[in-house]
């Protein structure tokens, strides 16, 4: 056994020992979490995700340049970490070597190693140079960051230096080694002896092992545990993008406690998405809390979450669950908590697929349900739920005044949605928010022109309880849920049109877990396809520059990003502009996740940040498709003294007023 | 301790009151009832004391038809220990429910406090909680917004004409009829829902506190819903006009002068 052998068994063995035992600490904790974490199905196309995402770094390209940087070194460190282990083996071994897989193939491997380590370190200083010249705001200061860059470009510059020492004296390796060969060259003009080369090339090559091994202990306990965690975490996705929130099953008398109180009742595949976190801050970039000066980052809830599982670690792996400190802590307030619009900006942007909403629901549910501590002005927001089914203070036989005189039956007028093209689910603000009961107007008029045969539920329809749920009253949700899913039942209806996103997503997405199964439209889907089958003509002109925005519910839960714009674009005259936030980086108007019950009380208020954005367009008329985005915008459009030169229109009136 | 907090169910605020065939009374069908508001800052009292008092019970009272169970189920889901339902028609007045609940009340434990609300938010006749104090021979204190804890007397905070208030020391026990701004009342956690809803609630009947329909003081013969509200109108024209057409309207339409 040579020196060289002794010495790496000894400090790899210490090494692997460490990096062995903090993953396992890690996995402990995992697995004693006590959430329920979701069913895994559909391997099929979890497989692609590999492809997809973890090989084809899809979500990662998102962002141009460090994307590029990251797939580089990320590559780089694949086909790296072969010459590694070959490394290894060598040490353990002096006679091993991966030369069994043929010359050529031999040749490409050691030919690779070379043109990768160059990738990565290239890779490296893009991220350098992003991180130090022009970093943006969003991804703060990191010492772990920091580590990382200096710990990989020193990485590579040994492995070309032992590379360049390897290739001295030895002309095959001298035409593989490509690129350190040259470097070699370098070298050898300071005219080593063949014995110095041969030191050389030991020096540098325990230098690139230390630095291995160091990066091996170094890992579990830094943000670079994603490397091992981010790719089963992306593989594991919640993968349609619409989803509900999960049920509660409150039959379940074992249940004692309802949403989080403290880390460990989340479930493993949460503290999966909490090691996965890569600190990259796409997420707070475009948070629409954070950046209106709310104390909620995305970012730093993961951050902070994992800290706080860190910290209890002992606890949690000994199962004594009684001395895990609370979820809620200096870090994570409630403050924090209630700032959330649900709007799914972050989720949409992390890379590696973090669920952060589910994280933030989970907390408000604990502190509903359990301690009932919520923002006090919610309080007659519930009452008026569950005494009048909704959360306006309206008497429930006034829901469907607003249809007085636009010709609307009921299903109680007719008895069943059987011979119905389909029902029209008319949603709260629609009934009793004065602007948006001329929406529904509206939209009442385009489904007559077009010779739709409809129905409304009139009084038998209560709020889906959509705000209930994101708040954290999962109770009322449900009690609302099943009364609703009683009444659409009873009528056997099939298909729902609606004009509220809020609705539109708990009816399609979340009502199924009650037994309600429906076909549920949104109207701008509706619209579309209306005009279309030429149903309806938009033939009047409309000269008028507008600015669509975005609703949440409609957007990234539910991917409809099209059906609106096409609306818009088929209205004669109508020049349609962008904001700079579309689409999947649309801001939030502010009313979403039950915001818009809650008083708006740290920092600037979205909504009126959503206006200037629209303002800058230029546009004269902003289009909505969801009530609380109109009352939202409205807000903004007064507050910003801009009423006589913009106005805010839903898509229906836009659609009405040209037909 | 041992508290007791009456509670009436009343129609929600938002409710359209529509009379029964023979207008003696107000049509049950499709309305939502709920917790009487006024009392439901009585329950929450009771509650903080209850919790600040380690042993202390706090047994809810309502005096009405079977439905009242619900409201009695409310209080308990916000913290309540106990619940009396105390059977009572329909058509019963204040002094037939004061009557019914002093008696109920005579059958409990021995109680340092008795709250109310001010009013129940229904008929608004805010006479109950003085007449228990009669039927039980107690002090009480109305309209309270405020109270502090003595040793054997409690400080009763209350507002009175002009938005001023003025302070009243009762020995115990006494009737407190709680006002807005005594508390914030709690919105229940779901445990305690559950809880609720498999806690007893005890019945009284009429007959076993000596109640009888004669107790009735007041009979509704004919209720009539106030007229519909008419639209605003706006008087145009200049000063002079606008005055001249004000004062004919005040004559003529409103006859008021
Ligand atoms: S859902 Fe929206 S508001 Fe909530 S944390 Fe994510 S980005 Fe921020
Ligand atoms: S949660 Fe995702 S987007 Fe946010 S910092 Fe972590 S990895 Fe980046």
């Amino acid at each position: 056994m040579t020196w060289e052998t002794l010495a790496f068994l000894l400090v790899a063995g210490t090494a692997f020992g460490i990096s062995g035992y903090k993953f396992s600490l890690l996995y402990k904790v995992m697995r004693a979490q006590t959430g329920k974490a979701p069913t895994f199905k559909d391997w099929g196309a979890r497989i692609g995700q590999l492809f997809i995402n973890v090989l084809g770094q899809k979500a990662v390209l998102q962002s141009r340049w460090v994307g590029t940087a990251h797939t580089m070194i990320f590559w780089g460190f694949i086909v790296i970490t072969i010459g590694t282990l070959e490394q290894f083996a060598m040490t353990l071994y002096s006679g091993a070597s991966f030369e069994f897989i043929g010359e050529s193939a031999y040749y490409a491997l050691i030919w690779s190693q070379d043109f990768f380590t160059l990738l990565v370190l290239v890779g490296v200083l893009m991220a350098a140079a992003r991180r130090y010249l022009n970093p943006p705001k969003y991804l703060g200061q990191s010492s772990d960051a920091n580590f990382v860059l200096i710990f990989t470009g020193s990485l590579m510059v040994s492995i070309f230096l032992m590379n360049a020492f390897h290739s001295l004296g030895n002309p095959w390796f001298k035409e593989a080694f490509f690129i350190s060969s040259g470097i070699g060259n370098g070298i050898a003009s300071l005219g080593f002896t063949e014995e110095q080369s041969h030191t050389g090339f030991t020096v540098f090559k325990w230098i690139h092992m230390l630095l291995v091994l160091g990066f091996a202990v170094f890992i579990p306990g830094s943000k670079h545990l994603h490397i091992i965690a981010a790719g089963p975490n992306t593989v594991l996705k919640h993968l349609p993008l619409e989803r509900g929130m999960k049920s509660i099953n409150f039959e379940d008398e074992t249940v004692t406690q309802y949403g989080a109180a403290k880390i460990t009742d989340f479930s493993w595949k949460d503290a999966l998405d909490l090691y996965s976190c890569t600190e990259c801050g796409r997420c707070e970039s475009l948070c629409p809390a954070w950046n209106t000066g709310k104390p909620l980052s995305p970012k730093s809830l993961i951050v902070d979450m994992k800290k706080n599982l860190h910290a209890n670690k002992a606890a949690i792996i000994a199962g004594k669950s009684e001395e895990v400190t609370p979820l809620i802590d200096a870090n994570v307030t409630e403050d924090v908590i209630w700032a959330c619009t649900s709007c799914r900006a972050c989720e949409v942007a992390c890379p590696v697929f973090i669920g952060h909403t589910d994280k933030i629901y989970d907390a408000r549910r604990n502190l509903m349900m359990m301690e009932s501590k919520f923002p006090a002005e919610v309080q007659p927001v519930f009452k008026n739920m569950e005494t009048n089914g909704t959360p306006w203070a309206f008497s429930a036989s006034d829901r469907a005044n607003w249809a007085q005189g636009s010709d609307v039956k009921t299903l109680a007028d007719i008895g069943s949605a059987t011979e119905l093209d389909a029902v029209l689910w008319v949603g709260c603000a629609g009934s009793y928010d004065d602007r948006n009961k001329s929406v529904l107007k509206s939209f009442v008029n385009v489904l007559h022109k077009a010779q739709i045969k409809f129905a409304i539920l009139g009084t038998e329809e209560q709020c889906t309880g959509d705000a209930a749920r994101r708040i954290g009253n999962e109770y009322l949700f449900q009690t609302l849920a099943k009364m609703n899913i009683e009444t659409l039942n009873r009528y056997q209806v099939k298909r729902i049109i609606t004009a509220c996103p809020h609705c539109f997503n708990t009816l399609k997405n979340e009502y199924k877990d009650f037994g309600g199964d429906y076909e549920v439209i949104h109207h701008s889907t509706y619209l579309a396809k209306l005009i279309a089958e030429g149903r309806i003509k938009p033939a009047k002109e409309m000269k008028e520059t507008v600015t669509f925005h975005d609703s949440c519910y409609l957007g990234r839960w539910n991917g409809i990003y099209d059906a609106p714009r096409t609306t818009l674009g088929a209205v004669k005259g109508v020049n349609l502009v962008e904001m700079k936030q579309n689409k999947e980086t649309g801001l939030c108007c502010g009313a979403g996740g039950g915001r818009m019950w809650m008083e708006e009380t740290i920092g600037d208020r979205i909504n009126v940040k959503r206006t200037e954005q629209a303002i800058e367009t230029g546009a004269s008329v902003v289009a909505t498709s969801c009530p609380f985005c109109m009352t939202m915008i409205s807000d903004g459009v007064k507050t910003k003294d801009k009423v006589d030169a913009m106005r805010v229109m839903d898509i229906a009136e836009i659609v009405d007023q040209t037909t | 301790m041992n508290l007791l907090v009456c509670i009436k169910q009343v129609p929600d605020t938002e409710t359209k009151i529509k009379l029964n065939g023979d207008s003696t009374g107000i049509d049950p069908a499709g309305i939502k009832w709920i917790v009487s508001p006024y009392d439901e800052f009585a329950i929450e009292e009771a509650l903080r004391i209850k919790e600040k008092n380690a042993g202390s019970t706090v047994t809810v009272l309502s005096a009405g038809p079977d439905r009242v169970v619900d409201a009695l189920r409310t209080a308990l889901a916000m913290g309540a220990d106990n619940a009396v339902h105390v059977e009572l028609p329909e058509s019963a007045d204040s002094f037939m429910a004061a009557k019914a609940l002093a008696g109920a009340i005579k059958k409990e434990a021995p109680a340092e406090l008795i709250f109310f609300g001010k009013e129940a938010i229904d008929d608004g006749a805010a006479q109950v909680p003085q007449l228990v104090a009669g039927f039980l021979g107690l002090p009480g204190c109305t309209v309270v917004c405020g109270l502090e804890y003595g040793s054997g007397t409690v400080t009763a905070k209350r507002e009175i004409e002009g938005g001023s208030f003025e302070k009243v020391e009762l020995p115990l026990p006494a009737v407190i009829a709680a006002h807005k701004g005594l508390n914030e009342p709690r919105y229940a956690t779901l445990p305690n829902i559950m809880k609720a809803k498999k806690k007893e609630v005890k019945a009284v009947k009429l007959a076993d506190i000596g109640v009888s329909q004669a107790d009735q003081k007041i009979k509704l013969k004919n209720l009539q819903l106030p007229p519909p509200k008419q639209a605003g109108k706006k008087i145009e024209g200049d000063a002079a006009t606008q005055a001249k057409t004000l004062v004919d309207f005040l004559r003529n339409e409103a006859k008021v002068i």
